[in-house]
């Protein structure tokens, strides 16, 4: 999944903050130091459980959660937990990690945190400076975290548990993955253009999720499945690329489908993966799938598109894809739409739709 | 011609009288404005500086431990809302420097999920990581909302990361506006004076004017728009050169500021500091027009200056001794000058009335009858003389006193030549084998030093712990002490600087209970030393006292040396050469003696440019003065005295004048002294300083004042030569 620009905000945050002021921007330093971060390419390949820690050699990654949950009467409730590392300087491996106690700025941290029931959306967001020890994240036995947020590996090696506490909600949720990881594009290489920039991708996109949500003090019980990515890169949004339009589906049949376009001048760059009931796993390109928006919705922060139609002529799919009423904005440095959705058409199912690049501020 | 244009008119028959004003009230503007622009900034960076650390919170380790960079991620990690704020200390006379995280200040607000940074930007805050960076004292304090929750282990406490410096701050800027104040005083006393005289100048032709039909209420509005228009276009350079003066001083006195009191100086000029400039002049100068067509209210002052002057200075010495605060101080002050200028010139015509008695021969009797004359006509520049002389006098003995007894107190505190910050994470022990191993070490002790909180409610004061044993304190003075106060302090002693002890109101013998965690440890105070440039309270405790486990925040070596010997000699020798920090006795010496120069800069400088002013204006009148008396003077020609012999005795007048104000500006200028070191030293800065006086200087002072008379006597016999021939043909 590609939330590039999400993880622009946390180098804005530093720039804007950091001594060297912000004289520049993050545009700047882009330029700057592109060259010294490492660049994903197709032959770099997954490997587990190593790539699900932090990758300071790249610039960006994100350990990304969205659940489709529902409480004990079936009414539904969403929920997201993402977790991004911006690399401001790289870090070679077996090079020697700056000290705590040197407060170190080679890299920032940010969490965001979201429940939707009953109409509304609460989001949060947290930040948080990289090798002292307040924000990271290690491959095995899992452990990503940020302040008292953090996905952890279960005792039992079973499956991992969620852990967000806020003022006005909490979550404590256990997820066992149902399926293994499937790597989108090219052995987990996926494209973000047509000239070769992409990022390593992965997903676990079947994962069984129970515990409690607690709203203003209601404890919920909650069950329900969730999808998990894995990506890291080191490059951004090219200038002529303008936002992106994704969707992780869940349908009832079993097969999951991962969707998205990268909205460019006179044009989008569209990508996904179809995985079968069966596990079979398909990349699609460029026409293997198509993504029209059907409806959109006069939001707080303008038009946005809430309802589409996804086609996957190989595979006979031609689905419905309706966000539900309310207002999905994640307010927070670099805001952003972040809604589950219901899917319709030749298939029933659920999932989330994530939009950038719409709304005033964009 | 108007009415207007005839009442100036006198201006262009007297234009020194015009140049005289208005240079005058320019030079005024310009001091009172740079003055008061710069301790305006200063107000408004101490208060910015107050409000960003008022009313904060910092989560403490219960077992007194100082918090590092894993209790901040521990705490967060345990849902604790808290951010950390890195003060650096340089050490080397530099401003104190704050190590902030943009990332989690929101904490500071109180909304720990609420998005964005916080608003600390530019100086003295800047990202933690380059806080890190900065050589000096590091002291890490985790700042957290009043009501944060936090694990066990750790407790909530009010933020003791400054010293309380808000009070002595302000006054030090109250003393700076007092100083300008007493500037603008001697102004208005010479405005009034300049005035006077093109009054008395003028008598006849605006009795004319009257005559004419001209009320006499036209007549005061006249003269009033006059010196309104006089004082306006005087005021608008002198405002120009005053934010000049204060844009030059500011580099200076913004420095002074941060080392003493932690406040930057926020540059800029304010409109409304520019228009209260103009104001405080324009009322000055309104006030002696007033004062000129009240005549009822100044007559029972005429009547009675002695009696008058005598109760308005006992008052105001009562007040001096009396005054609680800053403010009462500086009132009485006012009052006493009051008092020594009604008296000092009736005092001073009475007593050469009375020595013509006695003098010996005609010329002699002439002169004092003379004087006494003069000294009535030229009672108010006389005055305001005498009080720029006193002023200087005070300011240079406060000034002169701070600089030996600060450079003797360095002396006895830099014992060590050469003070070694270890590498981090290098073990004591590592850090002592080198010490005692090393043959260029003769003596050496560690300093280690954190801030504590003494027992009941109070802000943080600086902990200083000591080996008293060592042979590089035996040199110490103490303010008040026992009678071996170092033995006594290693027996469980506690000493403390003179600001704490003030603050306290501690006395020898006092017990002294100083928290260690959640421990508290007493001690009976043996001692109270001397701090100065500083405002902070410091406890010094034996090394026996602390615990094992304590973590101070900041720890050097002082080192004596068996020789003297480069310190890169030393350096070199040290087996992580490139990680320590060496600094030698003499840069130490270079950068404080900086600040102290920096902290006086602009108090020389406003004493200095008051006593040219006023030096200036004595010139001025006196010329003038001079000149109303040439006919008295023509007829000592008359009497068959040669020119030659006119010429020195009118030089013998002027010389005797200022050298009688000299004189008595002595007595005022030394109880200025003690007033400055005694009573508002400590309430400004918070130490005080020992009462000196310094007869060279008086004398340097006196020979300006002869310069001075010198040259209204010179010109004088000059002019009144002429004028005597031109009367005599």
């Amino acid at each position: 999944m590609s939330r590039w620009l999400i993880v622009v905000v946390a180098l804005a945050v530093v720039t804007a903050c950091g001594s060297s002021g912000s004289e520049g921007g993050f545009a700047a330093l882009d330029a700057s130091d592109r060259s010294s971060f490492r660049q994903p390419s197709p032959g770099d390949g997954i490997r587990l459980p190593a790539d699900l820690g932090a990758h300071p050699a790249y610039r960006i990654e994100w350990w990304y959660l969205t659940a489709n949950l529902e409480v004990a009467d079936g009414t539904p409730l969403g929920l997201q937990w993402t977790q991004f590392r911006r690399g401001l300087s790289p870090l070679r491996s077996g090079a020697m990690r700056a000290a705590p106690d040197t407060w170190p700025l080679d890299s920032v941290w940010m969490a965001h945190a979201a429940v939707s029931f009953n109409g509304q959306h609460r989001f949060r967001e947290r930040f948080a400076r990289g090798g002292i020890g307040q924000a990271d994240a290690r491959a095995a036995p899992l452990a990503v975290w940020l302040d008292d947020w953090s996905l952890m590996a279960r005792d039992d090696a079973a499956g991992w548990r969620l852990t967000i506490d806020n003022a006005d909600w909490s979550a404590r949720l256990t997820l066992t993955p149902q399926r293994a990881p499937v790597r989108h594009g090219d052995r987990g290489f996926s494209a973000k253009s047509t000239d070769g920039t992409g990022s390593m991708y992965f997903s676990y996109v079947d994962l069984a999720i129970s515990g409690q949500v607690r709203i203003d003090g209601e404890s919920h019980a909650v069950h329900g499945t969730g999808w998990f990515d894995r990506e890291w890169s080191s490059q951004f949004l090219r200038s002529d690329q303008r936002g992106w339009d994704w969707m992780g589906l869940q349908l009832d049949n079993g097969a999951r489908l991962m969707a998205f376009r990268l909205r460019e001048e006179g044009g989008a760059f569209r990508s996904g993966t179809w995985i079968g009931p069966d596990d079979e796993r398909r990349a699609l390109k460029g026409d293997a799938i198509a993504l029209e928006v059907l409806e959109s919705r006069d939001s707080a922060r303008g038009e946005v598109p809430v309802t589409w139609r996804v086609r996957v002529p190989s595979e006979d799919v031609d689905l419905t894809v309706t966000a539900p009423a309310g207002s999905y904005w994640n307010t927070g440095l670099y805001p952003y739409w972040e809604s589950p959705v219901t899917v319709s058409g030749s298939h029933r199912g659920r999932g989330y739709l994530e939009l950038t690049g719409y709304g005033s501020s964009d | 011609m108007g009415p207007a244009g005839a009442l100036f008119s006198h201006y262009r028959r007297h234009p020194l009288q015009l140049v005289s004003l208005a240079l005058i009230i320019m030079l005024a503007t310009a001091l009172w404005a740079s003055v008061w622009t710069l301790t305006d900034q200063a107000r408004d960076s101490l208060e910015r500086s107050e409000a960003a650390l008022a009313a904060r919170f910092e989560i403490a380790r219960q077992d007194g431990a100082t918090v590092t960079v894993r209790d901040f991620a521990r705490l967060r990690r345990a849902g604790t809302c808290v951010t950390p704020w890195l003060i650096v200390e340089p050490g080397d006379g530099g401003a104190r420097r704050i190590g902030v995280d943009p990332l989690t200040l929101n904490c500071l607000d109180g909304h720990p999920a609420s998005e964005g940074s916080g608003t600390l930007d530019g100086d003295p805050f800047l990202d933690l990581s380059g806080a890190a960076r900065l050589p000096g004292d590091h002291r890490l304090h985790l700042l957290a909302p009043e009501r944060a929750d936090v694990p066990d282990g750790y407790r909530v406490q009010p933020f003791a990361g400054a010293p309380a410096t808000g009070e002595l701050g302000d006054s030090f800027l109250l003393n700076l506006n007092a100083l300008s104040a007493l500037t603008l005083l001697i102004a208005a006393l010479l405005i009034r004076s300049v005035y006077s005289l093109s009054l008395s100048q003028r008598r006849a032709s605006l009795e004319l004017l009257h005559r004419q039909g001209l009320t006499r209420r036209r007549l005061a509005m006249l003269m009033a728009s006059e010196m309104v228009v006089i004082s306006l276009l005087a005021a608008l350079p002198g405002l120009v050169i005053g934010h000049g003066l204060a844009s030059v001083a500011s580099d200076g006195f913004g420095q002074a500021m941060a080392s003493l009191f932690d406040a930057s100086l926020t540059s800029g000029r304010s409109l409304s500091g520019s228009l209260l400039s103009l104001g405080v002049i324009l009322l000055v100068v309104l006030w002696c027009v007033a004062d000129h067509w009240l005549p009822a209210r100044r007559s029972a002052i005429r009547r009675h200056p002695v009696a008058i002057g005598s109760l308005v200075m006992i008052a105001g010495g009562t007040g001096v001794l009396a005054a609680d605060a800053l403010w009462e101080l500086f009132l009485a002050i006012a009052l006493g000058f009051v008092g020594v200028g009604l008296l000092t010139p009736p005092i001073l015509a009475a007593w050469c009335h009375r020595r013509r008695a006695t003098a010996p021969g005609w010329l002699a009797h002439w002169r004092r009858r003379e004087l006494s004359a003069l000294l009535r006509d030229l009672a108010l520049p006389v005055v305001a003389l005498q009080f720029a002389l006193a002023t200087v006098i005070a300011v240079q003995a406060l000034v002169a006193t701070f600089e030996s007894t600060f450079q003797a107190w360095l002396d006895q505190r830099l014992q060590g030549d050469v003070y070694i910050e270890r590498p981090s994470g290098m073990p004591h022990a590592d850090m002592a084998a080198w010490l005692d191993g090393s043959s260029l070490v003769a003596h050496w002790h560690r300093v280690r030093r954190d801030q504590a909180r003494l027992e009941g409610v109070g802000p943080a004061v600086d902990r200083l712990v000591l080996d008293p044993a060592s042979p590089l304190l035996q040199s110490w003075q103490f303010l008040r002490s026992e009678r071996h106060p170092w033995a006594a302090l290693g027996q469980g002693g506690v000493m403390v600087n003179e600001q704490l002890a003030r603050r306290q109101n501690l006395a020898l013998g006092d017990t002294v209970t100083v928290r260690w965690g959640e421990a508290f440890r007493s001690g009976p105070l043996v001692a109270v030393y001397a701090d100065y440039g500083r405002p902070a309270g410091e406890v010094l405790l034996p090394s026996s006292a602390a615990p094992q486990d304590w973590r101070p925040s900041f720890v050097r070596y002082a080192v004596r040396l068996t020789e003297t010997v480069p310190i890169a000699e030393l350096s070199d020798s040290f087996p992580r050469a490139g990680e320590a920090r060496f600094t030698d006795n003499n840069t130490i010496h270079q950068l404080a003696t900086g600040v102290f120069d920096q902290t006086f800069f602009l108090t020389r400088a406003i004493s200095v440019l008051t006593l040219a002013l006023s030096a200036l204006s004595l010139l001025l009148m006196g010329t003038v003065v001079f000149r109303t008396r040439a006919r008295y003077l023509s007829l000592l020609r008359v009497w068959g005295l040669s020119r030659q012999a006119l010429r020195r005795q009118v030089r013998r007048l002027g010389l005797t004048l200022t050298g009688l104000v000299a004189a008595a500006s002595l007595l005022p200028g030394i109880a200025l002294t003690w007033v400055l070191v005694s009573r508002i030293n400590p309430l400004a800065f918070g130490w005080s300083l020992p009462m000196a006086v310094y007869p060279l200087f008086w004398l340097e002072l006196g020979l300006i004042c002869l310069v001075i008379g010198w040259g209204i006597g010179t010109w004088m016999g000059r002019q009144t030569t002429l004028e005597d021939v031109g009367g005599l043909s």
